[in-house]
């Protein structure tokens, strides 16, 4: 199969914050504007511009893509709005790429935005009816029910503690502290994990990334025209996405098959063939702590069981072999759900051309991988980056 | 199954009811604290300008749509008054019930502004209204204003 090659030239994103002031179209606009003039371009330069937003329930405006197309560049353009729930964000980036890579277009502008703050007092009560309504509703089940049922199942399966897991929390927050956009950055400790407030046995309050409001934007180009722009482009090598099965307490609860699914689409593309010792630097998602081991593990980086260990012996830290989650992740830097997803992309974008100031990584990373998680909890989207 | 029988009740269909639990708090954004600042304290309607285009946005925008400048420090006055692009006489309500009072809807271009937006027009100028008819807006007494979409009573034709 041949593709044109797709090149990340230029980054913009808000700070990540629990109400925002601005609404989703500022939002969108602030980092859009910013990832233009990142890339030295304007918005004369975009032939076409693709926005990423999670359910229009967050932010409580239906048609939430199209209430979101001005803000995002979208005037007198052409305009795609895709959905695939909390995977949405790393998507957005697929769903460019699929624009230049088919030859359609020189440029796209990327945008991802989401305002949780909206859906009042939590955007909890908007999530009832993504559950069967004949067959779960009536239990009135929770979003929470679902990562409750998973941490326990994998913690069962290999054998792990909820201290094990708490490592993983400690470690983002810890490395959120140098993200400008960073909601949640602290040093915590694994006590402190344990002894908040059980939500829905064995999750914990600081098991959880925060609602946030947000947004972040990239600008993709093709390769001739990203040549003209940098001298530093970063290549999206490698796409993959895939869904598990729609019923998901079907699905096997301790190892993420979607993820695996999608990331082995994307490692063929990269032409990656061990990915435990050719990807530099990853940013799995991490909504939840023992999320960001599940992630890890379908992500190919180690062994099944093998991901709290990692993160025990300091691998997984930003000065380790395998740094996961330098940018501080979903539960420091906040979860703004589409947005959440292209900080990452952005995490490896700023990390490859060695632009992450404080967050740098060292030794020179070239290649990296990221990966959100969502729908209804079953699709997996990954995209590998090279430079 | 469901095109060939007649169910007169809904419990023949073993249905049940349900809902969505919902609700909003909106912000005003920085573009609408102004605008709604302004109408609440002063009884006017401001919007921005971009130079670059030309274009006088009110209800005001942060950012120019067509160019993306910020137009965060470009804020200009208008006056009250606009002209009719459409309107329309609504007799029912969402759910098809008929209103009580038909209640009569117009798009309004401001005068000096470029975009449109809708608002309702006094039942009582019915009579004479047209597209391009210049209306003003009628703002609520002051002390009753909150800021909001409600505080522009309505529009009605222009005193000229």
């Amino acid at each position: 199969m041949s593709y044109r090659k797709v090149a990340c030239v230029g980054a913009g994103i808000t700070k990540f914050v629990r109400r925002a002031k601005e609404t989703g179209r500022e939002l969108a606009w602030e980092a859009a504007k910013m990832a233009l003039d990142n890339a030295g371009m304007t918005l004369a330069d975009i032939d076409c511009v693709v926005i990423g937003t999670a359910p229009d329930a967050f932010d409580g405006v239906h048609m939430k893509g199209e209430y979101l197309a001005d803000g995002s560049g979208g005037f007198c353009k052409p305009v795609m709005r895709h959905f695939v729930g909390g995977g949405t964000g790393v998507f957005a980036p697929i769903h460019g790429w699929q624009h230049i890579a088919s030859g359609k277009f020189e440029t796209c502008l990327v945008v991802t935005e989401e305002k949780m703050s909206s859906c009042f007092p939590a955007p909890a009560g908007a999530f009832i009816t993504i559950f069967d309504h004949t067959t779960e509703q009536p239990l009135g089940p929770t979003l929470i029910w679902i990562f409750a049922l998973e941490m326990n199942r994998y913690m069962q399966r290999y054998g792990l503690t909820e201290a094990d897991i708490a490592k993983v929390s400690v470690q983002n927050k810890l490395n959120a502290i140098d993200h400008p956009a960073a909601q949640l950055g602290a040093k915590i400790t694994v006590k402190d994990v344990l002894e908040s407030e059980v939500l829905a046995w064995p999750v914990k309050r600081l098991d959880i990334s925060p609602a946030s409001d947000g947004a972040a934007a990239i600008v993709l180009t093709s390769e001739h025209k990203a040549r003209r722009i940098t001298d530093k482009p970063v290549w999206v090598s490698g796409v993959g996405w895939a869904l598990d099965t729609a019923y998901w307490a079907t699905r096997d609860l301790y190892y993420p098959q979607y993820v695996e699914k999608a990331a082995r689409m994307a490692y063929d593309m990269a032409g990656i063939r061990e990915p435990n010792k050719e990807i530099h630097i990853a940013e799995p998602y991490d909504p939840f702590d023992y999320k960001m081991l599940h992630h890890m593990e379908g992500l190919l980086l180690c062994k099944r069981g093998e991901a709290a260990k990692l993160v025990a012996d300091g691998v997984t830290a930003r000065n380790g072999r395998l740094p996961c989650c330098p940018s501080g992740g979903a539960l420091g830097v906040g979860n703004p759900i589409a947005a959440t997803g292209l900080m990452k992309i952005i995490e490896l974008f700023l990390q490859l051309r060695g632009e992450a100031g404080k967050r740098q990584v060292p030794g020179d990373p070239r290649i990296g991988v990221a990966q959100a998680w969502g729908d209804l909890m079953q699709v997996g989207t990954v995209v590998v980056m090279s430079r | 199954m469901s095109f060939l029988e007649k169910h007169q009740r809904n419990v023949d269909l073993t249905a049940f009811d349900g809902k969505i639990p919902v609700h909003y708090r909106y912000t005003l954004g920085l573009a609408g604290d102004k605008f709604f600042t302004a109408i609440k304290k002063d009884g006017k309607f401001v919007g921005t300008h971009c130079e670059e285009c030309d274009v006088i946005y009110s209800p005001p925008s942060v950012y120019c749509e067509r160019c993306f400048a910020s137009l965060e420090d470009s804020w200009v006055e208008l006056p009250s008054t606009g002209t009719v692009v459409a309107f329309t006489v609504v007799t029912e309500d969402d759910q098809g019930k008929e209103l009580d009072c038909p209640q009569v809807i117009a798009a309004i271009q401001l005068d000096g502004a470029d975009n449109t937006f809708v608002h309702r027009i006094c039942d009582c100028c019915i009579e004479d209204l047209a597209i391009g008819a210049h209306v003003q807006a009628v703002f609520k007494p002051k002390k009753e204003r909150k800021g909001t979409l409600d505080d522009i009573e309505y529009f009605e034709i222009a005193a000229e």
